[in-house]
């Protein structure tokens, strides 16, 4: 396992090399010049030049690439082109806002999606079947962020239950925290509980036919211990796969989530930069999300190895 | 399995372990405004565009607009300008919140490092400045400037601690002499900064307020939804479909400041280099005609613009009521003109355009086809239209011109051979020039509004520049806010005044 893990982390470096030259390639193509953006309409000819220089705009793009690499593997991502704040710094602020909406969201799919998919399994062609049918087709559907205005409009603005934005840090107020990442994480997560939903119902029907469930049940064994132990283990192998996909999804869904719910996460953080042509940030977040998609489809073998034991490395 | 467990755990545990950052409180005695751009600097020095509100609860310029957008001594007493000389008097017992003094070194200092960066458009006249004695400035130009004390009420004026000049963060840790200073700790970099009381203000009866906070909500819907619920007093926006809520709102109020932006056409080959066409004042003339402002505002401003036919908004001095109407909607007459033009049948000419403009551009090339004219809607970068339309790119642009600034700057965008905005580097008539020229030669603004009043009608005469419409400054807020009889808010500015604001309740 630990071999598994240092040969991910080892394909990691060559990856982010690869991501860091095109990222640094194409921000670099971008028609528009972020002089013009920090100077204004008032700038004359003779100040953009200056600021072009005083930025390193001049250097080729290979000699600025590697003096950007350079800071880059020791930690340093550069500084925003507008104003003192440091890539690295901007980042970290932001990646706990990101993650645990994320993290929120990735429980709220696998529990409703794993609910849902099971009740389903266990009634076929039931109400409860078709309930469930029809939820996932329609949260697969919704747009997350058309769910999350109407989220907004029902429960923060007309009941006033939840803030209609901002992110409240855990270490503020754990009550104030959960209330601030409710509306996003339902906007987010539902929509991948619907795609969960229906990979466990149909894995789950397929356990459920197979001979070592009989045995199971022909010796005596509860329901409850049929499904939960036998059934359900074995039906989320193939649903691990989804779940890796969806962690993915959320992640760029909440991107988008953010700007609905003001949320000063990596999404905002992301937006800002590609208005502003913010390359040294823009940068630092294309690395950080390749770097976290990175993990999470190492988590996701980890939990693959947990489930299936077939599947461990030797 | 142990060990696997294990390191999941370890996994989930350092994931979940990064989620945590600074606090912030919430109670009696704040305001919260909210802001639609994001906190670039607060440098007020190296500030271009928006985003005043994050500097003004720190900073304090030499002077300020009044209601009537008359200039007001702020840090500055007095003040006198004999030709090229500026001659500023300073209030005494001022200190910045550092501690350091306020004086005329200082205030030198400041000007000075204004005029080396160079984004302050309106430090661009200035030579340079020098302490007299302790309290008394002086500012020496380089060409006659009869804007410059408004140029001293905005950025350009506003005093940083000399000793915080060296200071490479400046942009994030502000030091000046107003009523609030930034609280670092609690504020949360890209989401809201935070200010609090200023133990070194020179008049703390003027500091009402405990704790304010400027939010960073770019989003116009989440900006909304946050007045609706309460989350922020105050906060400014566009002409779009969220301040028409607010305007329709019952608990919310819409309020229309002085100042703003106004919409206009530039033909740019107003000497018909690349469209022969645009050489000829009776074709741009019946595009003047051709466009249907009202409509126009309706649609593509929600109705929250007013029609506009000069530079200057209703209450501004330069503003010239007797051209109200000047090009009233009329695509007969526009016709007819058109028609007696040496371009009957029409032609054709390439528009660049961004995407906020682009319905903007669409209706206009409706009014524009009524007459036979076909406008291209090319589409530029975001944030390149105004270096694109400052190159010969383009025989025309569409741009935004703040109706508080000074006239002169007209002349400075538009009307000189080596305007910025006049790429094609066409001869402005002897009418022109010599109206810009008379312009400079006051600094009262009852001497110069006749001046520009002329100015004005001649523009609309040649016709180069088409006014469209005039969009305010548009703040929301809050009943509460809307009641509060310390809410003022600053004249050509998205801001509120803090000295003397208190909280709502």
């Amino acid at each position: 396992m630990f071999r598994l893990v240092a040969q991910r982390l080892l394909a990691l470096v060559p990856l982010l090399f690869i991501v860091s030259v095109l990222a640094f390639s194409f921000t670099s193509l971008l028609p528009s010049d972020p002089v013009d953006l920090i100077l204004g309409d008032t700038g004359t000819q003779e100040q953009h030049e200056m600021l072009r220089e005083r930025m390193g705009l001049n250097e080729p793009l290979v000699v600025r690439y590697f003096q950007w690499l350079g800071k880059a593997v020791q930690g340093d991502l550069g500084t925003s082109f507008f104003n003192s704040v440091s890539v690295t710094d901007a980042v970290l602020l932001r990646l706990p806002v990101t993650l645990s909406l994320t993290a929120i969201s990735a429980l709220i799919a696998i529990v409703v999606g794993i609910a849902a998919g099971v009740a389903a399994a266990l009634h076929p062609r039931s109400w409860i079947d078709r309930l469930a049918t029809v939820g996932a087709t329609f949260g697969q559907a919704v747009p997350n962020f058309w769910f999350g205005l109407i989220l907004v409009a029902v429960f923060a603005v007309n009941l006033r239950w939840f803030p209609a934005t901002g992110f409240t840090p855990i270490s503020v107020s754990p009550w104030d925290w959960l209330r601030s990442v409710t509306l996003p994480s339902l906007a987010l997560g539902l929509s991948s509980s619907a795609a969960i939903a229906r990979q466990v119902r149909s894995a789950m029907v397929g356990v459920l036919q197979q001979d070592y469930i009989r045995a199971a049940r022909a010796q005596g064994l509860s329901s409850r211990r049929v499904i939960l132990r036998h059934a359900l283990t074995n039906a989320m192998v193939p649903v691990v796969a989804v779940l890796s996909f969806q962690i993915t999804v959320l992640l760029g869904g909440a991107l988008i989530v953010e700007q609905v719910f003001a949320i000063n996460g990596l999404g905002t953080l992301a937006i800002a930069a590609v208005r502003q042509q913010d390359i040294p940030m823009l940068q630092g977040l294309v690395l950080v999300m390749v770097g976290l998609v990175v993990l999470v489809q190492l988590a996701t073998d980890l939990l693959y190895g947990l489930l299936n034991p077939k599947a461990r490395p030797t | 399995m142990k060990k696997w467990i294990t390191t999941s755990g370890v996994i989930a545990a350092l994931a979940l372990g990064l989620a945590g950052s600074p606090a912030s409180a919430q109670g009696s005695g704040t305001f919260k405004y909210a802001e639609q751009v994001k906190l670039i600097t607060m440098d007020p020095q190296k500030q271009s565009g928006s985003g005043v509100p994050f500097l003004r609860p720190a900073y304090e310029s030499l002077f300020e607009k009044g209601p009537d957008g008359e200039n007001v001594p702020l840090l500055a007493t007095e003040y006198t300008v004999d030709g090229l000389d500026v001659t500023i008097k300073l209030r005494e017992g001022v200190s910045f919140s550092n501690g350091e003094p306020f004086n005329a070194e200082a205030a030198a200092a400041n000007i000075n490092r204004g005029v080396e960066i160079g984004i302050v458009e309106g430090l661009k006249t200035v030579e340079s400045a020098k302490a007299i004695d302790e309290y008394t400035l002086g500012i020496k130009l380089k060409e006659i400037d009869p804007a410059i004390i408004t140029t001293l009420c905005y950025t350009g004026g506003m005093m940083i601690a000399p000793s915080a000049m060296a200071d490479p963060a400046l942009d994030r840790n502000p030091v000046g002499t107003g009523p609030y200073v930034h609280s670092k700790d609690e504020s949360r970099e890209g989401e809201v900064q935070v200010y609090v009381p200023n133990p070194t203000y020179w008049d703390k009866d003027m500091i009402g307020l405990a704790r304010y906070e400027v939010w960073e909500i770019p989003d116009d819907t989440a900006r909304l939804n946050a007045l609706k619920t309460g989350q922020i007093d105050a906060g400014n926006w566009l002409s779009n479909p969220q301040a028409a809520i607010i305007d329709k709102s019952p608990d919310l109020k819409l309020i229309r400041n002085n100042g703003g932006l106004n919409y206009h056409v530039i033909i740019s080959d107003r000497e018909g280099t690349v469209v022969p066409a645009f050489a000829d004042p009776m074709v741009r003339k019946a595009m003047a005609l051709a466009i249907d402002r009202d409509a126009f505002n309706q649609a593509i401003q929600f109705g929250l613009a007013v029609k506009s036919f000069q530079p200057y908004g209703k209450g501004d001095w330069a503003y010239d009521p007797a051209l109200e109407g000047v090009y009233e909607y009329n695509v007969e007459k526009a016709r007819e003109l058109m028609a007696q033009s040496k371009f009957p049948d029409g032609f054709t000419f390439d528009m660049p355009s961004i995407p906020i403009y682009q319905p903007r551009l669409e209706a206009l090339a409706g009014f524009f086809n009524e007459i036979g004219i076909t406008m291209n809607i090319v589409p530029v970068e975001p944030g390149t239209l105004a270096r694109r339309s400052r190159t010969t790119d383009f025989p025309a642009t569409n741009l935004v011109w703040n109706t508080v600034t000074d006239p002169k700057f007209l002349a400075l965008r538009y009307i000189y051979e080596d305007a910025a905005y006049n790429p094609f580097k066409a001869k402005p008539s002897e009418a022109l020039l010599a109206l810009a020229q008379e312009g400079l030669t006051s600094v009262e603004t009852d001497v110069r509004a006749p001046i520009y009043h002329k100015m004005a009608a001649q523009l609309a005469d040649e016709a180069f520049l088409i006014f469209v419409t005039n969009a305010p400054i548009l703040i929301g807020v809050s009943d509460d806010t809307a009641e509060n009889p310390t809410v003022r808010y600053r004249y050509g500015e998205d801001s509120i005044n803090l000295r003397g604001l208190k909280a709502n309740d």
